[in-house]
């Protein structure tokens, strides 16, 4: 790309009038990338024109408050916590990990999905990456945070979470470097770091944009303090471009890492439905395959309420439905394989658990898992519903949901049958833990709301290239 | 208490007067000392007068016990901070004694173990006996005397008492009874003896709802008078126990457990074998080697069938087990014996007395000895005849002690209304129970613990009961009480204990009685064999059998945890696991399956029980091996004045007690929640990588039939470097599931009750458990008890998996839990196999029905959030290391709280390191095996798999 021609374009530029060509509302199999009527100049002012609004948005309003009251639920839940004790939840022996665990997995995978989209496809120049990623990194950054509450809530001492640092103590003990829990919460560590930098790196040049065009003394402070001086010189662009391309180089492994680390949890113990190699790379696939469903729920919805059709087209829903295909048949791939390998082990405990596993009392969440993770994302073989808007948004509903339900076959189901009889056990999920989970799901809705709102929701200096390719004249396009 | 009372201001004026009191005042409360040297007006005195009884009556707290209490500045001479003061007494249940020590530290009892010198412990102990810890400090006890349940003292029960005296000497105690319960104690018996000579006209009455009647009748019956039986298990080549209780309610049950065990396994000597006929699944079915299903009609013919098989030589019309089973005991003759249990009618316990003679087990494999019990009556009678008097209203005095028969007597007898009648009622109970509170004087009994007594054991051996504390709660003993009827003033127990015994002991007094108190039994007192023949008519009193083949049989047991009530309030017991049920805080009733099945009852679904009128409302449970027309109810819940722990727990099912009317069961809506520990279905087949089982026959083919198969090499093995590695074996032949050893951990590591709602939720804290297995048909399966605890494997899952290396291993093998460093992530519990680890949820540590000085002082208490599990009692070893250390010796012989417990010696701990060691001839034992051995966990502890001596003759289980 060439920064150089760039550079002015980050500072204030006229307010054009909306270009001729009218895009199409409905989104299309034949849709471009982008259509020819988005400029730079006024995919700035639409973008800008969001975050520096002064009236309110009543849909947001109306989606944020809910998600606020469901955010206070989740505070209200963790004090009680704090102050009761882990006993509150449905956990017992011999199921000690729950909805605790089973969510930070699940919210783990939202997050990875974010991120494969904004680094992995950042590193293969996808051009439909680029007026999604922005949200595709917000949901991966409130993902994580949500993902992140859960080790140290789930913890019986939460108050002692530090012991999981190398730190220097008085007591000389390190942690414990054979433990799967403790290389999870130094990957989890990890990524959250790296996702804040990513998301945050990757937004400067657009705050600075956000910053030049404020009109009022407090929006020009704050968008200013986190555009860190940032004025589009050549060498600020250089610095900025190698930061983002390093930590997109670094966020596709990371992700892949954290997800095998999960995987790994599982993996590494002897648990019976637990005790196996292929989990690594089952939930990475199992990441994948969330990430897109969310990403999808966000931007259907998104691109029409901020009358974005014409940035998020149906050619981002073909791929993206696409993708979300292809993990489906991995993710089935693996279920197939559990059984396989099972079965093909022989272990008597293992072989029980599968059974209760698939005819238990919980059948019902496998199956379940089986048919909405597996089964349903087969309709996207159909040309016409990948780009059928409400199509999508109930398959990547019931995606999500299916994988919340692997989650728990997997979590929950497998400790319900350890190797004695006489440990087998039932779980049932209290008040609390439900009202931790929607409590974080409320709070990273309220995140990805406010993430729209105060944050540009496009990347516009990347949009600004790729209209620069696709829509402007060709000398622009060369790329350096 | 004259010497406290005298440092009250007996008044204003005194204290006034003093001079240096009033420096003193003046100094601490200038108004004070100016108000109390001026001459008062009405209303400041009146002020001042109640500040001054508010104080007195604070401080006149501690003057309930009439001794000295001074701080232990000094400590006394025999107590060394940090170690240990042992004293031996006994625990006496239904009259009968076993020996105990409790065991001190800093001067608090804070653990019970059985009395290795005592014939009817052997060093074992059962949960009752365990449990009395709790009991003695029971927050719930009371300490004040009522009377018309108003708070009344000691003065004003001595002089209403003292009227009584006079009125008992003017007619001759007419009108005044007594009822007790069972009493073996020779100083009470006394007492009672002296108090009928002193009063001819009073009468004394007997009454245990867990009744022995059936068991003195048939005695009577066999041999014209009351003799105890003493069966010698250990010399009984074949065993047939009819209805058995030998492990679980007979007198002397701990001694027989030990006894029947020493036979159980095939490597240490030749088997036994036990053939069990019983109605309800009991702890000697569950071990048996055959176990017949019999209906309580049938019951009585099988045995009619082995009577007339044995002395007539008649071939029998029963079916062909029973003939197997005869020809079995006359092959053994000598060495057989059959049993019969208190619950079936005399008719048949004489009928095996006829069968026991003509095997010639007498002086074998039995003896008879002269009632251990005072006075042996029916006690039914007794007891009815008494409730007659009192509603005809001969009775005017009743003296209740120790005994609750508002809550005990079958509620159609109509004690509770009968008592109303009663003009002068009192009841020496340790709680304010039922009878208490309808009682006219309730006077708060001190514990066994608090004073002085004597008991028999099963044998007859006698026991001094020393206090091992000053009371807790003030109150009265039965010595004391009972004085109070004699003479005016109250007898020390301590007084009438010795006089007892001064002209019993041999030799030299003062000696004898030292060592009777340091061993903990009284030498030579064992009854001596009875010389009783058998009546030639014992056998012709034939049996009836009244019960047509579908009515339905309504069987009373004792709870294995509760007994009959009497420890309703004792959180540890109430939270016990059955042994076959494995369900705490409640009794539902048992039902066979095929009855559960033909009504359409699930577990814990609500039934109505009827029995003619009288009829409760109770949940179920299915129980394998019941008989189909049988329903059992197990006595002792339902308390309505048990204390804050056992109120309304359960359903008390005395209302439907000694009633004749059709029973009957309807469904009714509703559903109980049941808290079972256990949450699987019969299996088909116990997994043979858990519990490994064979017959005797498997035994001989191939000793090492149950052997660990695999041996593949180890790519990490690390042997700790340690001078000992500790080791447990467990002998499966050997447990019978009575639950001592849960008991016994959880009083030695301060492990919490976590109470029904935790349990249900699966959070019960026990760190040992007993497993307990069905495999066959559920109509009638085997059974199988396993004890699992933590197994200490050399390559710990755990250990692996914990991201702060809260559990780790040290150098002597042991896989040890540092509290303080946990933080709870509960990685280790998914990763452990055998599922032995706890997690706090709650604070439950801090939460528990005890007061902190109960607690083991070398045993932390853990805090919320914290995992734990069992240690191999580590406090234990570390005592012994230091004791090693400081006698410049290897570290010795080392008892964990469940070894030292177990009545049957299933648990073997020691240094594997050691060759000469137990353990290391025990896991050289062919049967020896690790669980879950493909785990390849390398656990310390491994198992004796389970031998079983089926009759070859018999094909089959069942009936």
């Amino acid at each position: 790309m060439s920064d150089a021609t760039l550079t002015s374009l980050t500072g204030a530029v006229p307010v054009r009038a909306a270009d001729a060509a009218e895009p199409r509302y409905r989104a299309h199999l034949d849709d471009p990338v982008i259509y020819p009527n988005v400029t730079v100049a006024s995919m700035t002012d639409r973008v800008c024109a969001i975050t520096l609004r002064k009236g309110p948005y009543l849909w947001w309003w109306l989606a944020f408050i809910p998600c606020l009251a469901l955010t206070a639920l989740l505070v209200v839940a963790i004090a009680y916590l704090f102050y009761a004790g882990i006993g509150i939840w449905g956990i017992n022996w011999p199921v000690m990990w729950g909805f605790a665990i089973l969510s930070y997995v699940w919210w783990i995978a939202i997050a990875s999905g974010g991120t494969i989209i904004s680094a992995l496809f950042y590193l293969l120049r996808a051009d439909w990456r680029t007026s999604i990623n922005r949200i595709a990194e917000s949901m991966m950054l409130f993902g994580a945070a949500a993902a992140g509450i859960y080790p140290i809530l789930h913890l019986g001492r939460p108050w002692l979470f530090y012991w999981l640092f190398f730190y220097p103590n008085t007591m000389t003990l390190w942690a414990q470097f054979r433990s799967p829990l403790l290389w999870d919460f130094w990957a989890l560590m990890t990524y959250v770091l790296s996702s804040v930098l990513f998301w945050y790196f990757g937004l400067i040049p657009d705050l600075a944009s956000v910053r030049d065009r404020a009109d009022s003394r407090i929006k020009q402070r704050i968008y200013g303090v986190f555009a860190c001086g940032f004025r589009g010189s050549s060498r600020q662009w250089r610095h900025q471009r190698a930061a983002y391309g390093i930590m997109a180089a670094l966020m596709a492994p990371v992700v892949v890492s954290i997800h095998s680390i999960v995987g790994l949890d599982f993996a590494g113990a002897a648990t019976p439905g637990w005790h196996s190699t292929e989990f690594p790379p089952f939930f990475v696939c199992g990441a994948l395959l969330s990430g897109f469903a969310i990403v999808l729920l966000l931007i259907v919805p998104l691109r029409r309420l901020l009358h974005f059709e014409d940035m998020m087209t149906g050619r981002h829903l073909n791929v993206l439905c696409k993708l979300l295909l292809t993990s489906s048949i991995c993710i089935a791939y693996w279920y197939l394989m559990d059984a396989f390998t099972t079965f093909y082990g022989g272990d008597r405990a293992e072989r029980a658990m599968f059974l209760a596993r698939v005819f238990g009392p919980d059948k019902l969440v496998y199956w379940g898992a089986i048919l909405l993770n597996c089964l349903l994302p087969q309709l996207f073989w159909s040309r016409w519903l990948r780009v059928h808007e409400p199509a999508i948004v109930l398959i990547c509903l019931g995606v999500v949901l299916g994988m919340w339900l692997e989650r728990y076959d997997i979590v929950v189901t497998s400790l319900q049958r350890p190797h004695l009889p006489s440990a087998w056990g039932i779980y049932h999920p209290t008040f609390w833990d439900w009202a931790t989970l929607l409590g974080t799901i409320g709070m990273f809705l309220s995140g990805i709301l406010l993430s729209v709102r105060y944050v540009p929701v496009i990347s516009m200096h990347e949009m600004r290239t790729l209209i620069a390719q696709k829509n402007a004249a060709p000398a622009v396009t060369e790329r350096t | 208490m004259n010497r406290q009372a005298s440092t009250f201001w007996r008044s204003l004026e005194q204290a006034a007067a003093d001079p240096a009191f009033l420096a003193r005042a003046a100094q601490e409360f200038p108004g004070l000392a100016q108000a109390l040297s001026e001459p008062l007006e009405r209303r400041q005195a009146l002020k001042l007068m109640a500040a001054s009884l508010v104080m007195a009556g604070v401080s006149a707290c501690d003057t309930k016990y009439g001794g000295e209490l001074i701080p232990a500045v000094e400590i006394a001479p025999n107590i060394i901070a940090g170690l240990p003061n042992c004293y031996a007494t006994a625990h006496v249940l239904d009259g009968y004694a076993s020996g105990i020590v409790v065991k001190h530290l800093m001067g608090r009892p804070v653990k019970v173990e059985g009395n290795a010198k005592h014939p009817a412990s052997l060093g074992a102990i059962d949960a009752y006996a365990q449990a009395q810890l709790l009991d003695f400090y029971d927050p719930d006890r009371e300490a004040q005397i009522n009377a018309r349940a108003q708070p009344s003292d000691r003065q004003s029960l001595q002089a209403a008492l003292a009227m009584q005296r006079a009125l008992f000497a003017a007619n001759h105690g007419k009108g005044l009874r007594i009822l007790t319960g069972t009493i073996s104690s020779p100083t009470l018996a006394g007492q009672l003896d002296a108090l009928r000579t002193q009063y001819p006209q009073a009468q004394w009455t007997q009454w245990e709802p867990v009744s022995r009647d059936a068991v003195r009748q048939g005695a009577r019956l066999a041999y014209g008078q009351v003799v105890d039986v003493i069966a010698h298990l250990e010399r009984a080549d074949v065993l047939v126990a009819i209805d058995g209780d030998l492990l679980s309610t007979a007198p002397g049950r701990l001694r027989y457990a030990r006894d029947f065990a020493s036979r159980r396994n095939p490597t240490r000597g030749p088997m036994n074998r036990l053939y069990a006929i019983e109605p309800t699944p009991t702890l000697l079915g569950s071990v048996a080697d055959h176990r017949f299903i019999a209906e309580p009609d049938q019951l009585q013919r099988i045995v009619g069938a082995l009577a007339a098989g044995i002395l007539q030589n008649a071939p029998s019309a029963m079916p062909e087990w029973v003939g197997a089973i005869v020809e079995d005991l006359k092959a053994a003759r000598g060495r057989a014996l059959v049993h019969v249990g208190a619950d079936q009618p005399a008719q048949i316990h004489a009928m095996a007395h006829a069968i026991n003679e003509a095997l010639g087990a007498r002086g074998a494999t039995f003896d008879l000895i002269d009632a251990v019990a005072h006075e042996p009556i029916d006690q039914a009678d007794a007891l009815r005849s008494l409730i007659a008097d009192m509603s005809s209203g001969q009775v005017s005095h009743l003296l209740i002690i120790d005994s609750n028969p508002v809550y005990t007597a079958p509620a159609s007898w109509g004690f509770a209304e009968a008592l109303k009648q009663v003009p002068f009622s009192v009841a020496l109970a340790g709680s304010s129970d039922e009878t208490a509170l309808s009682s006219l004087w309730f006077v708060p009994k001190t514990h066994d613990w608090e004073g002085w007594s004597d008991a028999r054991a099963y044998d007859g051996t006698a026991t001094i009961v020393q206090p091992q504390s000053l009371p807790l709660f003030g109150g009265m003993s039965a010595h004391e009480l009972l004085s109070l009827y004699t003479g005016a003033s109250p007898l020390s127990a301590e007084e009438a204990v010795r006089s007892t015994w001064a002209s019993r002991l041999a030799g030299d007094f003062a000696r004898g009685w030292r060592e009777a108190l340091a061993n903990g039994v009284v030498p030579g007192t064992a009854s001596a064999s009875s010389t009783v023949r058998l009546r030639a008519d014992a056998v012709q009193a034939a049996p009836v059998s009244s019960a047509t083949d579908a009515a339905l049989t309504l069987l009373f047991r004792p709870d294995s945890s509760l007994w009959d009530g009497r420890y309703a309030n004792n959180p540890w017991l109430q939270e016990l696991p059955r042994p076959l049920t494995k369900l705490v805080w409640d009794n539902p009733l048992l039902l066979a399956p095929a009855l559960a099945k033909r009504l359409g009852l699930q577990n814990g679904d609500q039934v109505r029980l009827s029995v003619g009128q009288a009829n409760v409302l109770a949940p179920i449970w299915i129980m394998p091996g019941q008989a189909p027309h049988c329903i059992t109810a197990s006595l002792g819940s339902g308390r309505r004045a048990a204390g804050s722990i056992g109120d309304g727990i359960g359903v008390d099912y005395y209302p439907l007690r000694a009633l004749s009317g059709a029973v009957q069961l309807h469904k009714e809506q509703g559903h109980s929640q049941l808290a079972s520990t256990v949450h699987h279905n019969l299996l088909t087949d116990t997994p043979s990588e858990i519990l490994r089982h064979g017959t005797l026959a498997d035994f001989n083919a191939n000793p090492q039939f149950a052997a660990n198969r695999i041996a593949e090499p180890q790519l990490y093995r690390r042997p700790p470097p340690g001078p000992a590695a500790w080791a447990m074996s467990v002998d499966l032949n050997a447990c019978i599931g009575c639950n001592a050893c849960i008991i016994a951990c959880q009083a030695e590591n301060n492990i919490p009750v976590v109470g029904k709602a935790q349990v249900l939720r699966e959070r019960e804290m026990h760190w040992l458990r007993v497993d307990r297995y069905f495999e066959g048909e559920p109509e009638n399966p085997q059974s199988f008890f396993q004890p699992v605890l933590c197994m200490h494997c050399e390559q710990a899952p755990c250990e692996n998996v914990c991201p702060v290396g809260a559990t780790v291993h040290d150098s002597e093998g042991l896989n040890v839990m540092v509290y303080n460093r946990c933080v709870g992530t509960r990685f280790c519990s998914n990763n452990c196999p055998y599922k032995v680890r706890r997690f706090n949820f709650y604070g439950f540590g801090e939460e528990q029905h005890r007061p902190p000085q109960s607690f083991n002082p070398d045993v932390s208490v853990r805090a919320r959030g914290v995992m734990e599990k069992c240690s191999y009692c580590i406090q234990r070893i570390a005592e012994a290391r230091i004791v090693a250390d400081r006698e410049g010796h290897p570290v010795g012989e080392v008892k964990t709280a469940c070894q030292s417990a177990c009545p049957t010696q299933v648990f073997t701990f020691g240094n594997l390191a050691d060759p000469d060691s137990e353990v290391a001839k025990r896991k050289a034992s062919p049967l020896d095996f690790a669980m879950l051995e493909q785990q390849a966990t390398k656990p310390r502890t491994t198992y004796e798999a389970l031998v079983r001596n089926p009759n070859p003759a018999i094909k089959g289980q069942g009936t």
